[in-house]
């Protein structure tokens, strides 16, 4: 018989799956279970993102085969005012729609965790924006905007504020993109906000009370830091999220100047689609859809790193 | 003597003879029999198009290639160029196809269409009788060997509303009107009680600030061989500079007024009657026809006092073939046809935009088509007398510097002079530079 020994000294492809042919029949069974999400996986994703990133480094009108030019794409990318002015339109969406979609998010959750009648129907109402299409509500969110026949400004009229051009004026038109981002997501982090909510143990709270704590100390010590976990994945999917906003800017520019008047609303997202299906130059747009992968990705590691500061995850011993 | 009686004769000969050959002929631009019959895919953008084509498709299977297969597919608008282009790149165009003059040269220039000049040779087809301004746009730029031949041709002109005209007490505009008076007009017929605005003309290259700018001599927007930006010459300024001076006294609505940047935007406004006069093509006759409840005409562009030119802007739709096809032969017959006067006179009588085909008989037969509407569809066939042929062309930057010059001038009130330095500005990275 076979000791252990020998088992691990001797290794050959055949084992590739598992030692023994049961555990080889297993190993398929699995692979084959799993072939239709890995395969869709591979052809829908994999495989073109991996051509995407190849054809960064071409020249391609889509039109005649790609030709092959180094890193001049990126340089010219480095050298491109307007990249950068559709980086800068994206900074600055991250850094309006992510705290506020965190904060709004955390207090409607908040309000809705609390034995109120109706809180389920408040609760589904909130997550009904999620299930829209991004589509759909940016073709109403831009008619209520729209400066002469639009539901805001006819609000707003009454306050003095006569006819605001929200979609052209470059100093205005972030703002309609990150009301329909925000209006959008916030069901969704609310959702995570109150299943983590629901895991703070009640035993925190309640020793807190004895202790003579104030409701705000209750929230700032217990509430905080046992939703770290939480916050941490909304602002993660957040920022992810607000660096990709590319269908508002598109429906909502639409009928006026398409990305906003002197590329005021253009996102990294969206400059990717001009430069690639407007312009015709498929490298150049790989390049940038590159760049935003590299951004995102040292953007994602740094938060992860910087988790192990402020984000707090009970430990099984307590 | 003998010399001189010699050359008279030869000249009645000469006369004589080509006189007898139009006699024979007939026909402006013949068709032909197809060698031999295969399947062909055909993809138009228009509804009303694909209708009508395959009306023409029928006609030439049973005229000129029995036992010919042509699948006629009709893309909308918004979807038709995003999908062509996936096409050209994986060589898999479809045989014939509609083309438009802002992607002609880049489609020539990357070997996606099938060069037509030595078909257009053999069948005796001299491509400059569709006139510079709708078959140049489709020539390679270094043999001038034409690659699409123009299918229809259209221009803009001025829609009002009779109506309002009656009641505001102006005379109705004739063809010889300047911009004088078409600014009064537009002033005496601004109601701002009724939110009446006397015209809405400005909104598009064709159909809008182009043609005004045409109208002053300089060619709207870019040169044709897209090397210079015009916007900053004196007859743009002059053209741009009337158009805000009529819009800063409310006579003209705002962009966010119009609720768009297009003609239709426009048009909507003038079916209901809270627009007076405005400017569109010749494309939109049918819609206008079948909507419009008021009593309206068509008039020409006025005429600019200085230059003396009312020039709105042609384009002419293309009929193109694929590099890449099965069949090219039997591709280059059925655009032929298509172009030939028994096509034509199909698409003649079923309305919509004039037939690219000069023979005048059948712009008469487009003209007719509309049966009697006691609207003056003549004056679309004048002004094409003297067009600025489209200048403009799909680029990332050029588009976005168009859109932004419309925006900033008509809606946020930046003035002329800002808008155009800022316009020209943009479109810089899109333009070819000099060579």
């Amino acid at each position: 018989m076979a000791t252990q020994t020998d088992l691990q000294s001797t290794w050959s492809p055949k084992y590739l799956l598992g030692r023994t042919p049961l555990s080889r029949r297993r190993a398929l069974w699995g692979l084959a279970l799993v072939a239709p999400n890995t395969l869709g996986l591979l052809f829908f994703f994999g495989i073109p993102v991996v051509l995407s990133f190849v054809t960064a480094f071409h020249e391609w009108n889509g039109i005649k085969p790609p030709i092959f030019n180094g890193l001049e794409n990126f340089q010219t990318l480095l050298n491109d005012p307007k990249f950068w002015q559709a980086l800068g339109n994206t900074l600055k969406l991250v850094l309006i729609t992510v705290p506020i979609g965190t904060l709004l998010s955390l207090s409607i959750a908040i309000l809705l965790n609390q034995r109120l009648h109706g809180r389920s129907f408040f609760r589904t109402l909130y997550f009904l924006p999620v299930v829209t299409s991004t589509v759909a509500a940016s073709i109403v969110w831009a008619w209520i905007f729209q400066a002469h026949y639009g539901l805001l400004n006819n609000l707003l009229a009454g306050f003095g504020l006569l006819d605001l051009n929200w979609l052209t004026r470059p100093d205005l038109v972030l703002i309609p993109i990150a009301v329909v981002t925000i209006w959008q997501r916030v069901g969704f982090y609310m959702i995570l906000f109150l299943a983590g909510l629901q895991n703070v143990p009640r035993s925190l709270y309640e020793a807190a009370l004895i202790d003579g704590a104030t409701r705000w100390q209750r929230f700032r010590y217990i509430t905080v830091p046992m939703l770290s976990p939480t916050t941490f994945l909304i602002v993660v999917l957040s920022v992810i999220g607000s660096f990709q906003i590319f269908d508002q800017v598109f429906i909502m520019t639409a009928r006026t100047a398409a990305g906003g008047v002197g590329g005021s609303a253009t996102t990294l997202s969206y400059y990717l689609y001009q430069k690639g299906f407007v312009g015709g130059e498929f490298g150049y747009a790989s390049a940038i859809g590159l760049a935003m992968f590299a951004m995102m990705l040292a953007v994602t590691i740094f938060q992860l790193r910087l988790q192990r500061r402020w984000v707090y995850y009970e430990s099984t011993d307590g | 003597m003998k010399i001189r009686r010699l050359s008279i004769l030869l000249l009645v000969v000469f006369i004589f003879s080509v006189l007898s050959a139009q006699a024979q002929d007939g026909a402006t631009i013949p068709a032909a029999q197809c060698d031999a019959p295969g399947d062909l895919t055909l993809r138009v953008w228009d509804e009303n198009w694909a209708k009508t084509v395959q009306t023409i498709v029928d006609k030439w299977v049973a005229d000129y290639c029995p036992g010919a297969n042509v699948t006629v597919n009709q893309v909308p608008w918004g979807q038709y160029w995003d999908l062509l282009k996936t096409d050209a790149s994986s060589g898999d165009l479809p045989d014939v196809f509609n083309i438009i003059q802002a992607y002609g040269q880049e489609y020539i220039n990357n070997d996606a269409l099938l060069n037509l000049q030595p078909y257009l040779e053999s069948a005796g087809i001299d491509p400059s009788l569709w006139g510079a301004g709708s078959v140049d746009p489709y020539r390679s730029a270094e043999t001038q060997d034409v690659y699409a031949t123009p299918l229809e041709w259209v221009t803009v002109a001025i829609f009002y509303n009779k109506d309002l005209f009656d009641a505001a007490g102006v005379p109705y505009p004739t063809a010889d009107w300047t911009w004088d008076d078409f600014a009064d007009a537009a002033a005496k017929l601004t109601d701002p009680a009724n939110g009446v605005f006397g015209a809405a003309v400005y909104a598009q290259y064709q159909g809008g600030y182009g043609d005004w700018i045409a109208s002053t001599g300089t060619p709207p927007v870019v040169t044709a061989d897209h090397t210079t930006c015009t916007l900053q010459e004196p007859g743009s300024i002059e053209a741009l500079s009337f158009l805000k001076d009529l819009l800063d006294k409310g006579y003209m609505p705002t962009v966010s007024q119009l609720g768009g940047t297009s003609a239709d935007d426009e048009y909507n406004l003038f079916k209901s009657g809270k627009v007076a006069i405005y400017l569109n093509g010749a494309w939109k006759l049918p819609d206008t026809i079948r909507d419009v409840t008021f009593n309206w005409d068509i008039v020409q562009l006025p005429r600019n006092p200085t230059s003396g030119l009312s020039r709105p802007i042609l384009h002419a739709s293309a009929w193109a073939a694929s590099a890449n096809s099965d069949n090219p032969d039997l591709a280059a017959n059925l655009v032929q046809f298509l172009v030939s006067d028994e096509g034509q006179k199909i698409f003649a009588d079923a309305g919509g935009v004039a037939p690219g085909n000069p023979n005048p008989e059948l712009q008469q037969t487009w003209i007719d088509s509309f049966g009697d509407t006691n609207v003056n569809i003549q004056a679309f066939v004048d002004a094409s007398k003297d067009t600025q042929s489209a200048t403009n062309f799909n680029g990332d930057a050029f588009n976005q510097a168009t859109a932004d010059l419309v925006i900033n001038i008509f809606d946020l009130g930046v003035s002329v002079e800002d808008a155009t330095a800022q316009a020209c500005e943009t479109m810089q990275p899109d333009l070819v530079p000099a060579s």
